[in-house]
């Protein structure tokens, strides 16, 4: 048997392909939330600036602006730049290890959102900043991202100076795909953009920041809970630290409790284009999550029952805060929460515990809407920073058996005075055809409360049965 | 079941007038029997009587929900092929199939509700390329004058508001102008570009007969045919294709003499109002600005004011 020379084997190539970056990388991600993405970028440009006021609108002076049309896309912002001791790493794809470590509460962690955000889009991109005495051009070109070989962007100092210290990134040469969403969908994309920044940026536009996206400036739309001292219809609130994470999670109603018709009218017409109850998760003054109603933060799961009109009332936010972005927990998209992550589930328990006490209360209350809207209606509706001020008066008691400790406020939330026993709830379902015919023979208007008219068959049935 | 009295309604005879004139531009006679009408007819099915006599041959379907005045349709039907259905459009819209056959859709709402903009994109995903679809909504900015309902208002319908920091507009024209918007990003949230379909408007105008009212009226084609669409309504002079203001419909009260004694003037191309009030000699309106206006409004749609005169059944 002759003897068979061994195969020689190279080392493989496992070298980054660019294409990867530029057309795989940008499927994960939604065209609005690669633009939150920029918008994140804007804030932590705010962070590392030392100028932020004190108080409670640390980020007033500082804007934004969106502008796109059929064939660009452009944000610009006074954010204060990209310093050029970064640039090694500002335009890396992903997060190089000897990055230096970031000013508190940023929350750009893998290096990938601007880039990103701008291979979504288009093939071509002028990236001005101007960091104090530096002020710097990068131009991304199809030639630069075509050849794979080629890993290094020029960098020229800016033609135009600005007045200001900022970014503006402007991308051209947009997929058409792109293209028609900012020219053909123009008005639905707008929209929807405008709903994102004003849900997702809520806190921060509260906090002074400001967005203008093509020309107009976006309103927040902050979460407010209802606070009354007399019934005490008030929030749970949780608070602690742990290993540098800051927590603060409230709880609450957000408008009274629905009644029966009104449930009944939700399941067979949508009279809400979006829903404002759920949770909405907070990470360095950013939401993650809005409003959301799934197992994710705790519906439906451990005893807690599922998302239904019913608890359209209760809606929740948690704030996580932390000098190291690396410890919240988001997932890449900064607009997911990271659901394995340890600190979350050990404080979606507490999301639960708090929620519960609402989800009860709703029960309790299930056929006396109308007392329970009194009581609700009696109070203020609170914004999370009020709340915040708010919760400096109650008497919050330390959680020494629950993961992790910390402190908690259990609002005493009324509760109804019990059924007598003597009576009974009836309830029942008809045509509405045959319920407006009743009601016209009883009252002489078709369009009488259906309960009024079951009431009054009934009593007029029990007078005959009496007789 | 509580309707207002649909027949005497002079700005809404006007414009279901302007529906048959915009249905007429759609192709020739023998193309629009290819069409199937579907309207919420209401009592007396005043658009099924105007639509059968411009167009015997088409086939014509009320959907309606309420079993009274589903009687009442039958004991009005105008015409013997009408198919009166006795159901919600939720669930009409549940069963129904194009089956690739073109459709004229009236969805003829009295309130604004944001499930009506549900039903309306729902519809644009369904029906065959070709078809028209006029919605009517309640537009009256006095509704939402408190705080409370103005926040309601925004709640509701914050998925189509255009902007997040829009005041409420408090006068009728911007408002119609607002649902106009909410209609326009219901349509692109429905049929995105990527579908190559687009719903392109025909005409939009907004009128008080009592409560105020927008209409709107389009028509879903392929984007590739978009040119040669708007080609069919480019000679229409009450088109407007390009989602721009709409129009108002606020014709006067006029006596039959005064009528037939302008009408001799008529049409007249240029300066209508001010021609008309030197030919009527006084002014309807104490106010010469309005009652110029409201010449002008009489000159631009003579042709579709309807008569209203005193039967004896």
């Amino acid at each position: 048997m002759a003897k068979t020379t061994p195969i020689q084997y190279e080392p493989v190539d496992a070298s980054p392909v660019k294409s990867f970056f530029v057309s795989m990388l940008t499927r994960d991600i939604k065209l609005e939330e690669a633009i939150l993405d920029l918008l994140d970028n804007c804030v932590d440009g705010i962070l590392r600036s030392k100028k932020r006021a004190a108080g409670k609108k640390p980020y007033r002076g500082y804007k934004a602006e969106i502008e796109f049309k059929k064939n660009s896309f452009m944000i610009s912002d006074k954010c204060g730049g990209i310093p050029w001791s970064l640039h090694d790493y500002a335009f890396r794809m992903g997060r190089a290890g000897d990055r230096p470590s970031d000013k508190p509460g940023m929350v750009g962690v893998y290096g990938i959102g601007m880039k990103r955000a701008i291979f979504k889009m288009g093939r071509a991109c002028l990236i001005s900043t101007k960091n104090g005495e530096h002020e710097y051009d990068v131009h991304i070109t199809p030639k630069w991202i075509d050849d794979e070989e080629e890993w290094k962007i020029p960098v020229k100092a800016s033609k135009k100076s600005m007045q200001e210290d900022g970014t503006t990134i402007v991308v051209g040469a947009l997929y058409p795909g792109i293209a028609d969403r900012f020219s053909e969908d123009a008005r639905a994309f707008k929209a929807e953009l405008e709903r994102m920044v004003a849900t997702h940026y809520a806190f921060i536009i509260d906090k002074g920041f400001e967005v203008k996206i093509n020309g107009s400036i976006v309103k927040p739309r902050p979460t407010r809970l209802i606070f009354s001292e007399k019934p005490r219809i008030q929030p749970f609130i949780f608070k602690t630290r742990t290993d540098g994470v800051e927590i603060f999670l409230a709880v609450g109603f957000t408008r009274p409790i629905p009644s029966a018709d009104e449930i009944a009218d939700a399941q067979e017409e949508t009279r809400y284009s979006s829903i404002d109850a759920g949770w909405t998760v907070i990470c360095n003054d950013r939401a993650v999550l809005y409003c959301d109603r799934t197992e994710l933060t705790g519906w439906g799961e451990a005893g807690i029952p599922r998302y239904h009109t019913q608890f359209i009332a209760i809606s929740g936010v948690v704030e996580f805060k932390a000098d190291d972005a690396s410890k919240l927990p988001t997932t890449t998209t900064k607009r997911g929460i990271d659901a394995s992550s340890r600190l979350y589930l050990q404080v979606k328990n507490k999301m639960r515990e708090g929620m519960r006490i609402f989800t009860d209360y709703t029960n309790k209350w299930k056929g006396r809407a109308e007392e329970s809207k009194r009581q609700i209606e009696a109070g203020t509706p609170l914004s999370f920073e009020e709340i915040k001020t708010k919760a400096g008066d109650l008497r919050f008691t330390v959680t020494k058996t629950s993961i992790p400790k910390g402190e908690q406020y259990k609002p005493p939330l009324p509760l109804p005075k019990k059924l007598e026993s003597r009576k009974r709830r009836i309830s029942f379902v008809k045509d509405v055809d045959e319920v407006k015919s009743v009601a016209e023979y009883l009252f002489e208007d078709e369009d009488t409360d259906p309960s009024v008219v079951g009431e009054r068959c009934f009593d007029l049935i029990l007078r005959e049965a009496r007789k | 079941m509580k309707h207002p009295p649909y027949h005497l309604r002079t700005n809404k005879a006007v414009d279901r007038f302007l529906l048959m004139e915009a249905i007429r531009c759609l192709g020739r006679p023998n193309d629009l029997t290819r069409y199937t009408y579907y309207g919420f007819g209401g009592p007396y099915l005043e658009d099924f009587r105007l639509l059968h006599e411009n167009f015997p041959e088409m086939p014509l379907v009320s959907i309606e929900q309420d079993a009274q005045t589903y009687k009442r349709q039958a004991f009005h039907k105008p015409c013997g092929h009408i198919q009166l259905k006795h159901l919600d459009f939720k669930s009409f819209l549940a069963r129904y199939d194009s089956a690739d056959k073109k459709s004229i859709f009236w969805l003829d709402y009295l309130a604004l509700e944001y499930s009506q903009l549900e039903d309306f994109m729902s519809l644009l995903g369904k029906v065959a390329a070709g078809s028209v679809i006029k919605i009517t909504l309640r537009a009256e900015p006095s509704d939402y004058l408190q705080k409370e309902k103005e926040e309601e208002f925004r709640t509701r319908f914050s998925a189509v508001l255009p902007s997040s920091s829009l005041a409420l507009p408090r006068d009728s024209e911007k408002f119609a102008a607002l649902l106009r918007d909410m209609l326009q990003i219901s349509a692109e949230q429905a049929l995105p570009s990527a579908t190559g379909f687009v719903f392109q408007p025909i005409s939009s105008f907004y009128y008080k007969d009592g409560d105020g009212i927008f209409t709107l009226t389009g028509i879903v084609c392929q984007r590739a045919k978009l040119k040669r669409v708007r080609g069919l309504f480019s000679n229409w002079s009450f088109a407007n294709l390009n989602w721009a203001r709409p129009m108002r419909i606020d014709v006067p009260f006029l006596s039959t003499k005064e009528r037939l004694h302008l009408q001799k003037h008529l049409p007249c191309k240029r300066d209508a109002g001010r021609r008309l009030l030197r030919v009527l000699r006084y002014r309807i309106d104490d106010d010469r600005r309005r009652a110029v206006a409201k010449m002008k409004q009489y000159a631009d749609f003579y042709r579709y004011y309807p008569h209203f005169v005193r039967a004896i059944p």
